[in-house]
């Protein structure tokens, strides 16, 4: 029993450090072919007319891809199951291109050089169709967004949620202040250092092999599915090593092409998009405009809150749909709010697809309600921390729109000691200061979930078994981002069977062989795949002992597992390598225990971020230059995991505070920022110091006590920078990044 | 797909009769750091010279008289050369400030100045020392030009850079105003070169970039600097002549009402940096009101 706590390094660190580790484009595959893609340059139009003849004349080209040789069928890349209703609006290549970046033909060729170069010889010509880039001028694009043959008909909204919630006339009318606001978040893309790749390859049973670093295999076998019209058994898909997704590659997008070309051709084939390619033709954080109304009583307590939330999900609905409500569940469990009111709305627009990104729709929301909460605070003059503690929802608290409890929500202590920490009594100064450079500071909180309980399919399977060396293998369809959850989850089995993380020896994601299981997403690695491997894990140990007490003529109860061995109340035993040659050796099978586990509960993640910075007043520029984050994970399996997560979640904030926007441009639907030389990320420079404070209550529904932390880590970043940027300038700064340009223009 | 051949000369010599010999397109390639990038075509025929192994056109030289830099000379080599910072600060500043660690090791002066960049960093501060070029031409023959002449993709192949002491000024100072604090381009950067002695400016030349297609020397905020007291009246008029700058440079552009008001604060931090001093010094501050 000393796998909890630990800082065990990664299990794949020394494969990746050393190269070991393949990634999917390093890998070597007889007789691969290469695929490059056209894609749109007009942001809405027909295509007319595709000449193909110059890139076929190209020695080493196999064929072109373009929508009169391809499947028609209607798809939803954000689907996670075979057979799942979701508004079906992508294709392979649509005849009707519907933002720049869109994908209008491929080539397959011997060499992606030669695939590159005939890509760029196939002439398209557009016919200019009307182009909206604005998600407010979208809403005017009004319409059922099916017809009755379920075709898409791509008028807006897409989605929409709304939710009443006590008696708001009432909570306004008591109200001392009532505080308006607007605020608008970026575009912001995953940037992960692995660029979209993606190989299939023919099997000798006429099925479809993919090798895919992905969050799902079986979210793959289902969009590719119902994109080529295949039955799932047909298709066959593992997941290969991940270099950073955030999200990005939640939704398959290169796979059903890959598949396609792949079986037309008989010969695997490889698509692997360059960094502008990633930038324009995957997918982004969606955009969220936010109208937010609060009324407060004197002592701060909220009454009533009224929220308005237009989200701009691009091109096509992929998950989009499902962001207005995502938002409003994230929203409803951080405040204790009696009277609330919430509409959403998702919208087309004629700009690159919206997807998932690292909290799906928390930060936006978050990131709104926090900004407001401080300009309220301001307002009042009151202290944001007061104002904050003041309503966060305790112990126990049931949510208002699905009515879930919180579990051990730990939201005021996060509070408490960041503030503690951060010396936040000392520092807040509700006046700005003088001169050039001016510093303040910010608070934020935040809550995220654990899974999706109670959405459907929120279970997963995990069997362990005892291996010949006396280690342990694991089954159970995981998908590790680079983030770690596969050494969290090694740590969980190994503390039940007294091994160590590294002798559990974990099979890769597979649709053959892995049982079902939704992925890595809404954070529900650890709190529910974890559950289910501690709970296999702990059937395996008693296994593993009832097969040991008969070896050693003791009672199962007398025994433990111990250091790789079975031992006895005396200290004598026998080691699990020695069981296994016993056991083996008398043709007995080696102890196997699967345990499905379905959730019966979703608790609140919590956090508070503090954030210090310099401003410059006359240049804009903002410097974060302290930091501390509080969360409450329930419980740390790997504090140093559970740390790098959230150093990483705070570099993609500052990010989405001060920097990082795609940049559609509003006449043309061209991104502007589509590469790393005009999309800044906050780089090491940028980084503050950091100091984070583990709140280690233990939440009881999860394993051994532990909550998520991989999505929450970014959630409050951006609103407790833009609330230090606002202190210090005595400013109500609300559009997302505070470039410097904005900050000049609002000091004036 | 092909008909671009690479050479890789080893002496000058072998240079200037590869230059003789060559009757189609020449390139050349040093660094890599601006050819190579993702998004950017090679040439697509003729001959590519990688000038990266030819002896001695990566030195600097600093004794005596004028500085020398050979134009293959990494902007890492500029940044580290201490013999270069005593003597002119500001290029070794520029260099310290020129992309990151990687692009700093691979990047050359020659580079930096032939892709005439509007944002190129080295740029502003030979504008302002009045640096000469050594250029070898088509003929092979070598010949000398202001770095205001130099336009590129004429041919010609910078041998060295040379700053003349007469061009060098005890005091000098760069500053740049990027997205970010390492890896970026700069949206502003300026250069300062200038005697000061007992609280008094003597000569003083300034030179800026990303205010125009090329670096531009500013001869109103010259003006407000040279000869003065230094105080917070002068460093306002130096201030309002940077503000003057920027609205004759870029008049109507989007950037220009951000870029009047930042470049107030790199105008200030070009002053005290060039002096030794704090821009948060009161002097400063004051000036900044």
């Amino acid at each position: 029993m000393n796998q909890l706590s630990r800082r065990v390094p990664l299990v794949d660190g020394v494969a990746k450090l050393t190269g070991a580790l393949r990634f999917t484009a390093d890998l070597h595959i007889d007789g691969l072919l290469h695929g490059a893609l056209v894609l749109s340059t007009h942001p809405h139009a027909r295509v007319v007319r595709i000449d193909t003849a110059a890139a076929l004349a190209i020695e080493g080209v196999h064929e072109v891809f373009w929508h009169g040789n391809t499947p028609s069928h209607h798809y939803n890349s954000s689907i996670w199951f075979s057979g799942q209703k979701a508004l079906a609006d992508e294709q392979m290549f649509p005849q009707i291109v519907r933002h720049v970046g869109d994908r209008v033909a491929a080539v397959v060729a011997d060499t992606e050089e030669i695939a590159r170069h005939a890509a760029r010889l196939i002439e398209v010509d557009y016919l200019d169709l009307p182009a909206i880039f604005d998600p407010e001028v979208a809403l005017g694009h009004a319409g059922l967004p099916l017809r009755d043959d379920d075709t898409p008909t791509f008028l807006n909204p897409v989605a929409g949620e709304t939710f009443v919630y006590g008696d708001l006339e009432a909570g306004f009318a008591a109200a001392d202040l009532i505080v308006e606001t607007r605020v608008t978040t970026p575009r912001s893309h995953h940037c992960a250092v692995e660029t979209h790749a993606c190989i299939a390859r023919p099997e000798p049973d006429g099925r479809i092999l993919i090798l895919s670093p992905c969050q799902s295999v079986f979210a793959v076998q289902a969009v590719v599915g119902q994109a080529l019209g295949l039955a799932p058994e047909k298709i066959r898909v593992q997941k290969t090593p991940i270099g950073g997704s955030f999200g990005g590659k939640a939704e398959p997008i290169l796979d059903p092409l890959c598949a396609f070309f792949a079986l037309q051709l008989r010969r695997p084939v490889i698509i692997r998009f360059d960094r502008h390619e990633t930038f324009t033709a995957t997918r982004t954080r969606s955009s969220v405009t936010g109208w937010m109304r609060t009324g407060f009583g004197v002592d701060g307590r909220i009454l009533a809150r009224e929220t308005y939330a237009l989200v701009d999900i691009g091109a096509y609905c992929t998950g989009g749909n499902y962001l207005p409500s995502s938002m409003l569940q994230r929203l409803v469990r951080l405040y204790d709010v009696p009277a609330e009111r919430y509409s959403g709305r998702a919208v087309y627009t004629n700009t690159v697809p919206a997807g998932a990104f690292r909290g799906y729709g928390s930060p936006q929301i978050h990131t709104i309600a926090e900004i407001s909460l401080d300009i309220a605070a301001r307002r009042m003059g009151m202290d944001p921390v007061a104002l904050r503690q003041r309503n966060l929802v305790g112990p126990g608290a049931i949510e208002p729109w699905q009515g879930l409890d919180l579990g051990n929500a730990r939201g005021r202590e996060c509070l408490a000691r960041g503030a503690e920490a951060f010396g936040w009594a000392g520092r807040y100064q509700k006046g700005v200061g003088r001169g050039r450079w001016r510093r303040g500071v910010g608070v934020a909180s935040a809550t995220h979930i654990n899974g999706c309980y109670p959405g459907f399919h929120e279970e997963t399977t995990a069997s362990l078994r005892l291996l010949p060396n006396g280690r342990a293998e694991l089954v159970c369809a995981l998908h590790d981002l680079g983030c770690g959850a596969d050494t969290t989850l090694s740590q969980i089995a190994a503390e039940t069977l007294g091994l160590r993380a590294c002798d559990i020896v974990i099979v890769p994601a597979d649709t053959d062989t892995c049982p079902y299981d939704l992925g890595t997403r809404a954070s529900r690695m650890t709190y529910i795949c974890g559950e289910a491997i501690r709970r296999a894990g702990v059937a395996l140990a008693k296994s593993i002992r009832a097969a040991a007490g008969l070896e050693l003529n003791t009672p199962a109860d007398d025994l433990c597992l111990e250091a790789g061995t079975v031992r006895c109340r005396d200290d004598a035993g026998i080691t699990l390598t020695d069981l296994a040659a016993r056991l083996d050796s008398r043709g007995v099978e080696l102890p196997t225990a699967t345990e499905s586990y379905r959730a019966q509960a979703n608790p609140g993640s919590y956090a508070a971020h503090f954030a210090e910075v310099e401003v410059d007043r006359l240049t804009g520029r903002v410097k974060v230059t302290d930091y501390v984050a509080a969360h409450d994970v329930g419980w740390a399996i790997n504090p140093m995991l559970v740390e790098g997560q959230i150093h990483g979640g705070i570099q993609i904030g500052i990010g989405y505070a001060l920097y990082e926007d795609v940049a559609i441009d509003r006449a043309t639907g061209r991104m502007r920022g589509d590469s790393f030389s005009r999309y800044t990320l906050a780089n090491a420079p940028e980084m503050p110091p950091i100091r984070v404070l583990l709140v280690e209550e233990g939440e009881p529904t999860g394993p051994f006590g532990a909550k998520a932390v991989g999505e929450i880590a970014t959630i409050p970043v951006a609103a407790a920078v833009v609330n230090a940027v606002n202190n210090a300038l005595g400013t109500e700064l609300t559009e997302l990044p505070l470039s410097p340009e904005r900050v000049v223009a609002a000091i004036g | 797909m092909d008909g671009l051949s690479v050479t890789a000369p080893a002496h000058m010599a072998e240079l200037r009769a590869l230059f003789a010999a060559t009757e189609g397109p020449m390139n050349f390639i040093a660094g890599g750091t601006d050819m190579l990038i993702a998004g950017r075509l090679l040439p697509a025929g003729g001959l590519l010279i990688d000038l990266s192994r030819i002896a001695g056109m990566a030195s600097i030289s600093t004794d005596g008289g004028d500085i020398r830099i050979g134009g293959a000379t990494t902007v890492a080599s500029i940044a580290a050369d201490r013999g270069l910072a005593a003597r002119l600060h500001a290029l070794a500043e520029a260099a310290a400030q020129c992309g990151c660690v990687q692009v700093r090791n691979r990047a050359t002066i020659g580079g930096n100045i032939a892709n005439a960049a509007p944002a190129a960093d080295l740029v502003p501060v030979l504008v302002a020392a009045e640096a000469r070029l050594e250029c070898i031409g088509r003929d092979g023959a070598s010949f000398e030009l202001a770095i205001c002449d130099y336009t590129p993709d004429h041919g010609y192949l910078i041998a060295q850079v040379i700053l003349s002491t007469n061009g060098l000024l005890p005091n000098s100072a760069f500053v740049k105003l990027g997205p970010r604090q390492d890896l970026s381009i700069s949206r502003l950067n300026i250069a300062l070169l200038a005697e000061f002695r007992d609280g008094h400016f003597g000569a003083v030349r300034i030179a800026a970039g990303a205010l125009g297609p090329h670096p531009l020397r500013l001869p109103l905020a010259e003006v407000a600097l040279a000869g003065k007291d230094l105080c917070s009246a002068t460093l306002r008029d130096f201030l309002s002549a940077l503000t003057a700058e920027v609205d004759a440079a870029i008049p109507g552009r989007s950037s220009q009402a951000y870029k009047r008001r930042a470049i107030t604060g790199l105008g200030l931090d070009l002053v005290a940096q060039a002096l030794g001093r704090s821009p948060r010094e009161r002097l400063f501050e004051d000036a900044a009101r």
